[in-house]
């Protein structure tokens, strides 16, 4: 999988620094998801503006994880890590329909950040192997996603510990990159 | 001053945008049709045929046809999925129905679900493009012989065509094309989409 996922991405963006945002509320499972890339070492940072950000770098492209939700006092620090994104995925626990609401609504207030305009978003409907998952088109609901209207957008069904449908998700990703997405 | 004639001139000479949403059962080739669209209009090489995987959310394409532009909304077919479509039929100018004219199994199935978003209040008098698509292929039947096994009724208010296309060699594609800015440039809906968001 890590060797696939190494010929889909090398070349894709040539020698431009690219970065890749992996968001999603607390436990969506996106580090699960770094993990079972096996790109690399995961990183884990605290830096002095206090929110936990997890880096992978492969190649030239960054991938970069945090929490959304919870304290608004760090969310301006968060744009330091916008520019340059070509990509947002976006990890949701599907299981979690407490929570749906407000990963819908942290989804829709990070898609407005003028720095993100041009990122793909790419949705991953996680923890598909927990009963009572919603599936891809509940999800779609949940979130809102028809809202979506000026950007390219797909949801992929993933379970990040038995690493199914993170392959696809990540294939359709590099393609539309490939084809000027967005 | 400088800015109420430059305000003027932008309204004038500026490009007028449609919407245009690429509808149709799964496996029709929607996302193939996008692609060519990015090919013949844009000079750029779009996602090859057989790299394309099933949509599972949204496609979009921008292109420039004369003083049109064009974004393009493909959205994914299959029976789950259909169920978004309607959220965007408010903005949408007009629509392309792809229809796999090789597979005559489906036709049914491809007949009752663009009636229903046919019957749909929120995309009153849109434009209709219906393609008989996978022409490519020996077994596709012709635009007149689904025209007839789709039989579609109540159509006489709408503006609508039928055209014989191959997303994948990209015949009838530009002609289809030609038409349907035509048809929106002088279709009611669009002055009724213009009202509504006034112009910037």
């Amino acid at each position: 999988m890590g060797l696939l996922f190494s010929r889909l991405f090398s070349s894709l963006f040539g020698n431009k620094e690219a970065r890749i945002l992996v968001l999603g509320l607390d436990n969506a499972g996106k580090t699960t998801i770094l993990y079972r890339l096996q790109m690399g070492e995961v990183v884990s940072t605290i830096p002095t503006i206090g929110f936990n950000v997890e880096t992978v770098q492969y190649n030239n492209i960054k991938f970069q994880v945090w929490d959304l939700g919870g304290q608004t006092s760090i969310r301006p620090y968060w744009r330091c890590y916008f520019p340059n994104t070509q990509a947002i995925i976006y990890v949701v626990d599907s299981s979690d329909t407490d929570r749906l609401a407000i990963a819908k609504e942290e989804f829709h207030a990070i898609l407005e950040e003028e720095e993100l305009k041009g990122a793909v978003v790419l949705i991953f409907a996680n923890k598909q192997d927990l009963p009572g998952a919603l599936d891809d088109a509940a999800v779609t609901e949940s979130l809102e996603l028809h809202k979506i209207k000026n950007r390219q957008w797909a949801i992929f069904k993933t379970s990040a510990t038995k690493g199914e449908g993170l392959f696809e998700g990540l294939d359709w990703l590099s393609n539309t990159l490939k084809s000027g997405g967005g | 001053m400088f800015s109420l004639i430059y305000g003027l001139w932008r309204y004038i000479f500026s490009k007028t945008e449609f919407h245009v949403l690429i509808l149709g059962i799964d496996k029709a080739g929607k996302t193939t049709l996008l692609e060519k669209l990015k090919g013949l209009y844009l000079n750029l090489e779009g996602i090859p045929p057989d790299r394309i995987v099933p949509t599972v959310g949204l496609n979009i394409g921008r292109i420039e046809v004369g003083n049109a532009k064009l974004v393009f909304w493909d959205l994914g077919g299959q029976p789950g999925l259909r169920s978004i479509w309607e959220k965007y039929y408010e903005e949408a100018h007009a629509v392309i129905y792809v229809v796999d004219a090789n597979c005559p199994s489906r036709f049914e199935d491809s007949k009752s679900v663009l009636e229903k978003v046919l019957r749909h209040q929120d995309l009153h008098s849109a434009p209709l493009l219906i393609l008989a698509n996978k022409q490519d292929l020996p077994g596709a039947v012709s635009d007149e012989e689904l025209a007839r096994y789709l039989d579609l009724k109540k159509l006489d208010e709408r503006v609508y065509m039928f055209e014989a296309v191959s997303a994948y060699d990209g015949r009838g594609i530009k002609e289809s094309i030609g038409w349907l800015v035509e048809e929106m440039e002088r279709s009611k809906r669009t002055e009724m989409l213009r009202r509504r968001t006034p112009a910037p």
